[in-house]
C-alpha cells in the first residue's frame, strides 16, 4: 500500500462526492454508471459479539446487500417503474463523506483502495427519519480516464436495523 | 379485558377484525400473556449451535431468551434476565461460553442457567443464599423438531406435533427433502418495522392477493411473469396455514442454479406421496401461529420470526436456509437470492415493512379504531384439502386469493385470548368435537 499525491487525494474525492450527490438527487442511473461490470457491491451484517469475537460477517454469510452489476441494475431499474412503493413517495436523502483516505494498490495498478465513514440521513413520508452510519471501503479502478468502483464494501455500525428497510443506496 | 371486548375484536367467522387489535394496549397486554407466554415460539435452527458451550440470543415475546448447548448437547432455553435485579447477563448474539456472568453484581450462572458464582458469599449472604431456586428462569418446554428449536413457557400447552395438528404434514414437507436436514446460513437478520407483529404474521398465514400490487415492481423490471389465478391457501386448523402459487411460489420468476435441484428433489418426494406435490411443493408462504413465518420458494427459503416489541413495533428476526447436503456453489446462489429478493434490502421485502408500519400507524386513530378490518376474501368458498388434493390431506383450502387462513388465525388468536388456560381450550374443542 502506497500513499498517493494530494492531487490524487482530491480528485478522488471529489469523484466520492460526486458520486454521493448523484444519490442525494436521483440520478440512479447515471450513479449505476460509475461501477464496473464486475463490481461487487456488499453490505456484510454486523452482531453484538463478545470482545476478541469477530463481528463482521464473511462473505458466505448472510449480508444486508451482495449485489453484482447486474442485481444492482434490477435495483435502479425498480425506482424507475412507480411500482416501487418503498421509494414512492421517494425517501429525501443527505450523504456526508468524512475521515477519507486513499492508498494505491501497487505502484504499477490502475487500482485504489479508499475508505471512508459515511453518514446517510432519511427523512420519508412524514416523519420517517433512520440515520445509517457505518464505513465504507471501495476499490476504484481506472477505466477510460475516469474511476469506477470495481468493489464496495459497506459496515453499518448497528446490528439490530433500526429501520423499516434498505430502500436507499450506500 | 371483559370476555364481551374480546368478542368483539374478531367476528364474522374472523371475517371482521377490529382495529383495536392492532394498536390497543390492554389488547397486547392479554396477547402478551395469553398467546406469547402459551404458544410454541420459534428460537432459531439447531446449525446455529454447533459445538457444546455454544449460545445465541433471542425473543420470546418480549422476554429475551439464551438459547445454549451445554456439554450432554442437551439445548436449554433461559431467560436472559438475572434473579438479582433482572439485568441482561448475555449481551451477546451468539457466542461460546461455559457460563454467564452478570455484569452488575457479578452473580454467575453456567449453561444450563445453574446460579454457580456469588460474589460476597459469606460475607454479604452469610452463605444463606437459597442458590439452587435461584437459577435463571428456565422454559420448561423445549424441543428440536427436525432442527427447528421451539419452546412453550406452559406446561400445560399441547406437546409440539398436537400444536401443529394439521400443519404437521405440510412442514414435514419443507424440512424433509433430502437426507442431511437443513442449515441456516451463517447471521441473522435484524431489523424493526414500526408496525403490529400481526400484520406480518397474517401477511405470509395467506395472503397471496397483496403479492401482485405490492411487489408489482418485480413484474415490471422482468423478474417474473404476471400472476396467474391459479394457486391455493391451506389452512390446517390451529392458527397455522399457508398457500402459494400452484408449481411452487416463484414458479413464473427466472430460474436460478437451485430451479432445477428443487424440482428434483420435488419429482422425488411426488413419487413417493403423490402428484399434489408438484401442485404445492414448495410450499410457498407460511405463518406457524403465532410469530414464525417462512418462504419456501423456488430460489430461497427463509425462516423469520416477528418479535412483538409494544403493540407499534416488531423486531424482526429471519434466516436463510438451505438443504445441507446441497453442493456450495447452489448453497450460496440461494443465499444470495434471498438476499436480493428478502431481508431488509430485498426487492420484495422493502415493501412489505413499509405495508406493515403504515397499517399500523393509520389505525391508531380513534375513529379509525371504530372500523374493523375486512378478511372477508373468499369466504364460504372454502373446502377440504382431500376433496381438491385427494391424499387424505387435513385441513380446508381456498384459491389463490382467498383469505381463509388470515380468518383462521384470527379466530385462534380470539380462542387464546379469551381462555384461561390451555384446558379449557381443550374442554371447548372436545365439546366441539363432540357435537360433530
Ligand atoms: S443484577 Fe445480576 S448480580 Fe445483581
Ligand atoms: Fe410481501
Amino acid at each position: 500500500m502506497n500513499a498517493v499525491s494530494s492531487e490524487l487525494l482530491r480528485e478522488v474525492e471529489q469523484f466520492l462526492f460526486h458520486e454521493a450527490r448523484l444519490l442525494d438527487e436521483r440520478r440512479f442511473e447515471e450513479w449505476l454508471e460509475l461501477f464496473t461490470e464486475d463490481t461487487h457491491y456488499w453490505m456484510p451484517i454486523v452482531s453484538t459479539r463478545e470482545r476478541g469475537n469477530r463481528e463482521v460477517a464473511t462473505e458466505s454469510e448472510l449480508a444486508y446487500f451482495d449485489d453484482t452489476k447486474e442485481t444492482l441494475r434490477y435495483r435502479v431499474k425498480r425506482l424507475y417503474t412507480g411500482l416501487a412503493w418503498a421509494e414512492e413517495p421517494p425517501s429525501r436523502t443527505c450523504r456526508f463523506l468524512s475521515n477519507i483516505q486513499v492508498e494505491q494498490n501497487s505502484d504499477a495498478s490502475l487500482e485504489l483502495s479508499t475508505r471512508c465513514n459515511l453518514m446517510v440521513y432519511r427523512t420519508r413520508l412524514e416523519t420517517d427519519r433512520d440515520l445509517f452510519i457505518g464505513t465504507r471501503e471501495d476499490v476504484l479502478r481506472r477505466v477510460n480516464d475516469t474511476w469506477q468502483v470495481a468493489r464496495r464494501s459497506i459496515t453499518l455500525t448497528e446490528s439490530v436495523l433500526d429501520a423499516n428497510n434498505l430502500s436507499i443506496f450506500f | 379485558m371483559e370476555l364481551a371486548a374480546i368478542e368483539d375484536l374478531v367476528r364474522e367467522g374472523g371475517a371482521r377484525v377490529s382495529r383495536r387489535a392492532f394498536v390497543d394496549n390492554d389488547v397486547y397486554e392479554l396477547e402478551l400473556a395469553r398467546v406469547f407466554a402459551r404458544c410454541w415460539l420459534y428460537l432459531g435452527h439447531d446449525s446455529q449451535l454447533r459445538e457444546p458451550g455454544d449460545y445465541f440470543t433471542a425473543y420470546m415475546g418480549e422476554d429475551p431468551i439464551i438459547v445454549t448447548r451445554g456439554d450432554d448437547g442437551v439445548i436449554s432455553a433461559l431467560l436472559n434476565s438475572c434473579q438479582h435485579r433482572g439485568m441482561r447477563v448475555c449481551r451477546s448474539d451468539s457466542g461460546n461460553s461455559r457460563y454467564f456472568r452478570c455484569p452488575y453484581h457479578g452473580w454467575s450462572y453456567n449453561e444450563n442457567g445453574k446460579l454457580v458464582g456469588i460474589p460476597r458469599l459469606k460475607t454479604g449472604y452469610f452463605d444463606e443464599l437459597d442458590r439452587e431456586n435461584l437459577g435463571l428462569v428456565r422454559v420448561p418446554r423445549i424441543t428440536n423438531y427436525k432442527g427447528m428449536i421451539w419452546a412453550n413457557w406452559d406446561p400445560e400447552a399441547p406437546t409440539f406435533e398436537e400444536y401443529l395438528g394439521g400443519m404437521k404434514v405440510y412442514l414435514d414437507l419443507m424440512l424433509d427433502r433430502i437426507p442431511g436436514g437443513l442449515e441456516a446460513v451463517e447471521g441473522v437478520h435484524k431489523w424493526t418495522i414500526d408496525g403490529n407483529w400481526k400484520f406480518a404474521a397474517d401477511n405470509f398465514v395467506g395472503d397471496m392477493y397483496h403479492v401482485p400490487v405490492t411487489h408489482g415492481s418485480a413484474h415490471s423490471i422482468g423478474l417474473r411473469q404476471a400472476w396467474s389465478d391459479l394457486g391455493y391457501q391451506i389452512n390446517p386448523g390451529n392458527g397455522h396455514g399457508f398457500g402459494g402459487e400452484y408449481g411452487g411460489l416463484s414458479a413464473a420468476e427466472n430460474e436460478t442454479s437451485y430451479t432445477p435441484y428443487i424440482k428434483q428433489i420435488r419429482a422425488h418426494l411426488a413419487e413417493q406421496n403423490g402428484d399434489y406435490i408438484n401442485k404445492i411443493v414448495p410450499l410457498g408462504h407460511m405463518t406457524i401461529f403465532p410469530n414464525f413465518s417462512a418462504l419456501d420458494t423456488l430460489r430461497f427459503r427463509t425462516f423469520r420470526v416477528w418479535n412483538p416489541v409494544g403493540p407499534e413495533k416488531m423486531q424482526v428476526h429471519a434466516w436463510a436456509i438451505f438443504d445441507k447436503a446441497l453442493p456450495d456453489e447452489i448453497k450460496q446462489s440461494i443465499r444470495q437470492q434471498y438476499i436480493f429478493t428478502f431481508g431488509p434490502s430485498g426487492v420484495f421485502e422493502q415493501e412489505d415493512g413499509e405495508n406493515w408500519s403504515q397499517s399500523t400507524r393509520s389505525t391508531r386513530g380513534w375513529i379509525a379504531r371504530q372500523y374493523d378490518l375486512n378478511y372477508s376474501m373468499g369466504a364460504g368458498h372454502e373446502e377440504p384439502v382431500e376433496k381438491v388434493l385427494g391424499s387424505n390431506l387435513p385441513g380446508q383450502m381456498g384459491g389463490i386469493w382467498s383469505e381463509i387462513n388470515q380468518r383462521g388465525f384470527y379466530l385462534r388468536w380470539q380462542q387464546l385470548l379469551k381462555a384461561d388456560s390451555w384446558n379449557t381450550i381443550r374442554e371447548e374443542e372436545k365439546a366441539l368435537g363432540a357435537d360433530k
